[in-house]
């Protein structure tokens, strides 16, 4: 059974009697242990569809499936408790809360889950330690170079052990190297934890790490390769 | 601690010098209120204070009908029961029992008409300070009869000096004309001009002989401990006197504000004005606190987007924005009380002494020059939940506003 499953999800945008159709009709399944990338040019809908995935947006026509659960029949409460406790989020810059650090971070989402201190804290570290953070646990975000603040993003995302992490852009704010680094960080975790993750990228750099390259054009997937 | 507060806490310190002058606004204005309403207390206890200490006392005990008319028919008769009940009231500091009633005072071609009042030379001073207002000579004395203390303004009019003897006329309580003559032992200076204009003293004895009176008073006036207690006086003496049996007619218990409602208006008029006017500051207190916290709440719209994306509740960010305005609130009230109450405190145990055209006025309305302060407890406690009322309403637009956001809207305003 997929993960995460679009079936003919359509999203039109309204603003000021303008309609924009951001996603035209998109069928996709995202299977566990996936390492997927969302390519596309700027304006193609990548956005759109991970916020759909994300149970933050609601498609205008279709439906969108987590772990079998079709999202359109829960209520906002219900919504921001799935997002808590199945999914994993890497925005594309200011992923972290400045005035928390790299530890109270990654512990924050343990934390709304009830997570008791001790263990929060044992798992935050060795997270942490994992994507090689171990040293700055204690720093904030101002103190950290952008892309080690990516990797407290993908601490915080993985720590609580969703079914899948969604990355919107995770590399766009990053240099070359940099963001090769992330993507290798990325991998490792989906290779040695089993870790889904979905990303959207526009960087050829970042495609070729997939494993799995779904093409979005004008809202419509116009291809689906594995490697 | 509760997530929400923690990270309330150290985002209010995030724009520390926003949030010092968000705080020091809240700070001046809880000096303010603090400040003003202890002076307007102790003011207003001292004028009452002043008032009664020249008039009728905190609380007066009369015969019946003494509110409508004030004549020697209005009377009670203070046996030693009576006396020994109102003696042993808790809270009371002082009784003295009177006589008043209407007179004319005439020396050689000069008449004028007195309020001629009856007092016990050993009681009185323990109510009024008609005794310590004395400029010259003495006070009258069951040692001598028929002396007489005159108001200086009086003296004057009557051309009287210590010395002097003048004649007293008036009706007595038999109705027959009364007249006698009295030695002028005293002169006081009292503070209410139309007192000092009016004011004759002689002793409970004399005037219960002069006026037919018998062992009659027409008051006994009661000093109590504090302007606070006054009402505890009022219903004690009510209690202690209700049901007769102690050899007097039916009786009446007034507070000063009954006997000198035009005092408790000029008083209530007064908190009025300085009510309004801290109004308006804690108001202006409570936008300002609203700005802050409007602003902070804009410019994180991003950083709400995450948490709310992530999985905090809107409830949770609702908590989150209210906890940080009832912080800005709580700090300025910890400092502003710790500023103002040690303030008024000092002010409280200094008076400040008044001179010149402020000096001037003041005696106008009977008050020492004298400008005072006190802290009653209701001031700090009601100033708090005042200002953390405002802050809860000011924090309530904000809140519901940064809860409100769809996490997708809000991420995409980077
Ligand atoms: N909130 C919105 N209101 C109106 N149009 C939007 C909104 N969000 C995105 N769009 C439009 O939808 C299309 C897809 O946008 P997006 O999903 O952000 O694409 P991508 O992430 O691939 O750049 C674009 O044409 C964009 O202008
Ligand atoms: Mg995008």
């Amino acid at each position: 059974m997929a993960i995460l499953e679009a079936k003919g999800v359509t999203r039109v945008y309204e603003t000021r009697g303008v309609e924009t159709r951001a996603l035209r009709g998109v069928d996709l399944a995202v299977e566990a242990g996936e390492f997927t990338a969302l390519a596309g040019p700027s304006g193609s809908g990548k956005t759109t569809l991970l916020n759909v995935f994300g149970a933050l947006d609601e498609p205008t026509e279709g439906s969108v499936f987590l772990d079998g659960e079709d999202l359109s029949s829960l209520s906002p409460a219900e919504l921001a408790a799935r997002r808590l406790h199945k999914l994993g989020f890497i925005f594309q810059a200011y992923n972290l809360i400045p005035v928390l650090s790299a530890r109270e971070n990654v512990e924050f989402v343990m934390e709304l889950q009830g997570v008791a201190p001790a263990e929060r804290r044992e798992r935050a570290l060795a997270v942490l330690a994992e994507v090689g953070l171990g040293e700055l646990a204690e720093k904030r975000p101002t103190e950290m170079s952008g892309g080690q603040q990516q990797r407290v993003a993908v601490a915080r995302a993985i720590v609580s052990r969703p079914k899948v992490v969604l990355a919107d852009e995770p590399t766009a704010n990053l240099d070359s190297k940099t963001a090769s680094q992330l993507l290798d960080l990325m991998e490792q975790l989906n290779r040695d934890h089993g870790i889904t993750f979905l990303f959207s990228t526009h960087d050829p750099l970042v495609i070729d790490k997939a494993r799995r390259r779904v093409r979005l054009h004008d809202g419509r997937v116009v291809s689906d390769e594995r490697a | 601690m509760p997530l929400e507060l923690r990270l309330a806490w150290r985002n209010v310190w995030r724009n520390s010098r926003r949030t010092g002058l968000t705080v020091a606004a809240t700070v001046f204005a809880v000096f303010l209120v603090v400040f003003f309403v202890a002076m307007a207390a102790g003011i207003h206890e001292k004028m009452i204070e002043d008032s009664v200490r020249v008039n009728s006392g905190h609380v007066t005990v009369t015969g019946e009908g003494y509110l409508e008319n004030r004549t020697l028919e209005q009377h009670l008769v203070l046996g030693p029961e009576l006396r020994d009940r109102l003696a042993s009231l808790p809270g009371v500091r002082g009784h003295a029992p009177r006589v008043t009633a209407f007179g004319l005072l005439s020396k050689d071609s000069a008449t004028q008409g007195a309020i001629v009042l009856g007092v016990d030379p050993e009681r009185e001073g323990t109510v009024s300070t008609l005794p310590e207002r004395l400029r010259r000579g003495r006070f009258v004395s069951d040692d001598t009869a028929r002396g007489l203390v005159l108001g200086e303004r009086l003296a004057e009019n009557l051309g009287a000096r210590v010395g002097d003897t003048l004649l007293l006329y008036s009706v007595a309580y038999s109705l027959e004309m009364a007249y006698e003559l009295f030695e002028v032992v005293g002169v006081m200076r009292l503070p209410a001009p139309e007192l000092d204009r009016a004011l004759a003293v002689v002793t409970l004895a004399d005037a219960q002989e002069f006026f037919a009176f018998g062992e009659r008073v027409t008051e006994v006036a009661l000093l109590a401990e504090s302007g606070d207690r006054v009402e505890a006086v009022q219903t004690a003496a009510r209690a202690a006197l209700a049901g007769g049996g102690n050899g007097s007619g039916p009786v009446e218990v007034h507070a000063w504000n009954e006997l000198m409602p035009e005092l408790e208006q000029l008083i209530l008029l007064d908190d009025a004005g300085m009510y309004l006017m801290l109004a308006i500051l804690v108001v202006v207190v409570g936008f300002g606190i609203l700005n802050t916290i409007l602003m902070s709440v804009l410019e994180r719209t991003r950083e709400l987007g995450v948490l709310l994306a992530l999985g905090l509740r809107p409830g949770a960010v609702f908590r989150l924005v209210y906890a940080e305005s009832m912080l800005l609130a709580g700090l300025g009230l910890v400092v502003g009380m710790a500023l103002a109450i040690p303030a008024v405190l000092w002010f409280q145990a200094n008076p400040v002494h008044l001179g010149g055209e402020m000096a001037g006025a003041l005696e106008l309305f009977g008050m020492e020059p004298v400008m005072t302060w006190k802290l009653k407890p209701m001031n700090p406690i009601g100033s708090v939940m005042t200002i953390l009322a405002v802050a809860a309403l000011a924090a309530a637009y904000p809140a519901w506003k940064a809860s409100r956001g769809r996490p997708v809207d809000a991420l995409r305003s980077a």
